[in-house]
């Protein structure tokens, strides 16, 4: 067993070659507000510069096939460029963005090669922005009850309906979705995955009033927004996958989403908890002396250290190949309530001061204040706590006799 | 990183499961843990020949010299009995003792022979006032000549009453240094007695005016006796905490099998949402216990500072243990309740567990100091 990644050479020296071209391009004056909320339109477009910088390196997506943007690097190559951008305080990609990892995922396994070409090229360069438009108003939980429509007119599809809980602030240049593109069909028989550009007539975005978005600070989301659909006539050639196949195009998608790839990088948010417990004072000693934060703290580390473990167990399974079942959603659930109880022990530990990000008494620059806030939002995007118990018990098969196999990834 | 076992460490997982299915089925353990039924020695006597006892002993002293992943998988294996002991009291904790703080003629000596199970060396640390701790060791050592005479008495000693020698944690009159001291434990003056109730092969060991050797003094000394077996435990801890890994994997296969088998309203209860939470759940403390348990060999393998992984893996491990056995009682209610199913083995053994080597709550205070709070 080894748990830990190990460096080629090969890898050290392209180590160096990507700080060195990180220090020559990665545009100054990059901050971290604590709520991604509060992200300008001109931090926004420092990170997208800089996401075009990396596009045309072929380093925004490493891994994905040079035929279509893509850096065509294996994944020794892209934990170097993650660890990079992470030791920066940035994800890869910069900004937020569902087109790369999520719905390119789906378009380079269900696509067409006219389709491939045409759509992967932008999103892999980083040209495009692009958002996942998934849940309504009835569709939650039970994504495959989508009621927007997209009724098929001679060479266009015509799409009415809503979608909630999309995007982030500062919009987007397309959007991929799942409507019903045959009323009468059973159901996952009866739905179309379209990739649509977000400047055709008939689509308005209204931000939504949440609590917070439940993103993490660097690529986070900021706003959440409800997306209309009024008579928006959309080219056939953007429904990927064909007619009523869509359900089978979003398998691709959900699969990734529920947390399968694994990661490996740290929680800043403990990070961040434990430097300010170290350092701020209260009583006349550092907070981490006192007894009753010590054991919160302790609690923290242990809950933060077996997510960790999961998620670099996922990490390696998919990496080397090793077949998944439950490990997917069962990091993702574990994940999500790790940031839950944390919201807690912050409250516990800190008090008040975790509950404000005003600058006089709020505790790391707001960034206590929007965890206490994210902490239960968060548990639901990508699939609530409750739903990835489920998936896991199907891929167990607890009293089944026969298992669900997980996804297709590639 | 490779998370995988290597080769050499599946084909050993495959002979020990093996064995415990041939050796220990569910029927041995229960005589074995009956209080009336005579205790059938075969099953131990061929664990013994299989040279498994010596897996962290160096080859130098008659063992195996195996790497602490490799033990890991071997006390995994027979967690999922659980095969009851001496096993990791000996061959673990002892013998790294012995190898941390013994005299070369004390490693000769003993660890061959504890390689073969023909000596069953049992660590008696803690006593009535239970602890840890140095502070909380009261047995003394007297000055008796060239010897000493220890006095005291022993408590929720594990294995204690398999033992055929006890390390024992006692305190210098003279120096008020803890060490540890090598006793027959058939010597006069030494009397045990097991602990009746939920608690699982504990036991009270009474040592009264008992002569031992300056010869028999670990190290030679009673100073660094004790720092020893800290660095000892620190070692075995993880090793421990695989055989936890190993119950819980037990109960959650035989957990998810009743799910698919047992049926009530007309259905398999796996199909109900509630059962299934229970199962999760458990899951969830398995493999938690599991990680934390691999990671922390994987250290101690590669020579890198452990303490936070070791303290991580104990009170993430004695929990895991704990809570999955309370899960799959809930999934298999009154069924699992009853001897002759099986569960209550492992419900007894992480009670005990739980603690031994240290609870959670100690394991906790020692993480906050390893990490710098």
């Amino acid at each position: 067993m080894d748990f830990e990644p190990r460096y080629t050479p090969e890898q050290e020296e392209f180590r160096q070659e990507v700080k060195a071209w990180m220090k020559d391009n990665m545009p100054p004056g990059i901050v971290h507000p604590a709520d991604p909320i509060d992200l300008t339109e001109e931090q926004y477009q420092l990170r997208r510069e800089f996401g075009r910088r990396l596009g045309a390196k072929g380093w925004l997506w490493p891994t994905a096939s040079t035929e279509y943007g893509g850096g065509g690097l294996d994944v020794d190559h892209s934990v170097v460029l993650e660890e990079e951008a992470e030791a920066a305080g940035l994800t890869i990609p910069p900004f937020y963005d569902s087109g790369g990892r999520l719905g390119g995922a789906s378009i380079v396994v269900w696509g067409s090669d006219e389709q491939k070409k045409f759509f992967l090229p932008p999103i892999f360069t980083g040209e495009v922005r692009t958002w996942q438009l998934l849940s309504e108003p009835e569709a939650g939980s039970d994504l495959a009850n989508v009621k927007s429509t997209a009724v098929k007119d001679g060479d266009d599809y015509i799409i009415n309906g809503q979608k909630v809980f999309v995007g982030s602030s500062l919009g987007c240049d397309y959007m991929w979705t799942l409507t019903v593109t045959d009323t009468e069909a059973k159901r996952h028989e009866n739905l179309g995955w379209f990739m649509i550009p977000s400047t055709l007539p008939g689509i308005t975005v209204q931000p939504m009033d949440l609590l917070i978005s439940g993103g993490e600070s660097g690529a986070g989301s900021g706003v959440k927004n409800t997306v209309f659909f009024d008579n928006v006539r959309v080219p056939a050639f953007n429904l990927i996958g064909g007619h009523n196949n869509g359900w089978k195009v979003a398998t691709t998608h959900l699969e990734l989403e529920h947390g399968t790839g694994g990661k490996i990088s740290r929680n800043t948010v403990v990070d961040r908890l434990f430097d300010y417990c170290r350092s701020t004072n209260r009583n006349g000693q550092p907070i981490t002396k006192d007894p009753d934060a010590r054991e919160k703290l302790v609690e923290v580390h242990i809950e933060q250290e077996i997510v960790r473990l999961l998620q670099l167990r996922n990490y390696w399974m998919r990496h080397s190949g090793v077949t998944t079942t439950y490990e997917g959603p069962q990091a993702s659930y574990m994940r999500k309530t790790l940031g839950l109880k944390m919201s807690r022990h912050i409250l516990d530990i800190l008090g008040p001061a975790a509950l404000t990000f005003d600058p006089k008494l709020g505790a790391a620059d707001g960034h206590m204040e929007a965890h206490s806030r994210a902490g239960i939002i968060a548990i639901h995007p990508g699939g609530t706590t409750d739903i990835q118990k489920v998936i896991m018990s199907r891929r167990i098969g607890i009293g089944r006799e026969v298992r669900e196999k997980a996804g297709a990834l590639s | 990183m490779d998370l995988a076992l290597s080769p050499e460490q599946e084909m050993l997982k495959t002979a020990v499961r093996r064995f415990v299915q041939q050796e220990y089925p569910k029927e041995t353990l229960l005589q074995i843990a009956s209080p009336t039924e005579p205790t059938p020695e075969g099953p131990w006597n061929r664990l013994t020949q299989t040279g498994w006892l010596g897996i962290l002993i160096p080859t130098e002293y008659g063992g195996e010299g195996g790497s602490f992943t490799d033990a890991g998988v071997l006390f995994e294996e027979l967690g999922r009995g659980p095969v009851p002991g001496p096993h990791i009291s000996s061959a673990v904790v002892a013998a790294l003792t012995l190898l941390e703080g013994g005299t070369e003629d004390q490693k000769r000596e003993w660890l061959p022979r504890m390689a073969t199970g023909e000596v069953r060396m049992v660590a008696a640390i803690t006593e009535a006032e239970y602890g840890w701790q140095s502070t909380d060791v009261h047995l003394t050592a007297k000055q008796n000549g060239n010897g000493y005479r220890l006095n005291g008495t022993k408590a929720y000693v594990y294995d204690g009453e398999a033992a055929t020698h006890l390390l024992c944690a006692a305190r210098s009159d003279e120096s008020n240094d803890v060490g540890l001291v090598i006793v027959p434990a058939d010597a006069a003056g030494i009397s045990a007695r097991g602990l009746p109730g939920f608690a699982w092969n504990l036991s009270e060991i009474a040592i009264e005016n008992v002569s031992a050797e300056a010869t028999q003094v670990l190290g030679g000394e009673f100073a660094g006796g004790w720092e020893a077996l800290e660095r000892a435990q620190q070692k075995a801890i993880p090793v421990l905490c695989a055989y936890q890994v190993g119950g819980s994997q037990a109960i959650y296969e035989i957990s998810v099998d009743y799910s698919r088998t047992r049926h009530q309203f007309g259905t398999p209860i796996g199909r109900f949402q509630r059962v299934q939470d229970q199962i999760i759940n458990l899951l969830n403390n398995l493999d938690a216990a599991r990680w934390t348990a691999y990671e922390a060999l994987w250290k101690l393998d590669i020579g890198r500072e452990a303490a936070d992984s070791v303290h991580l893996a104990k009170a993430v491990g004695s929990e895991g243990y704990y809570e999955a056995c309370n899960f799959a009682h809930e999934v298999h209610a009154g069924v699992g309740s009853m001897t002759e199913y099986g569960l209550t083995l492992h419900t007894t053994a992480s009670r005990t567990l739980y603690h031994y080597l240290g609870d959670p709550k100690f394991h906790r205070r020692r993480l906050a100091d390893a990490l710098g709070l």
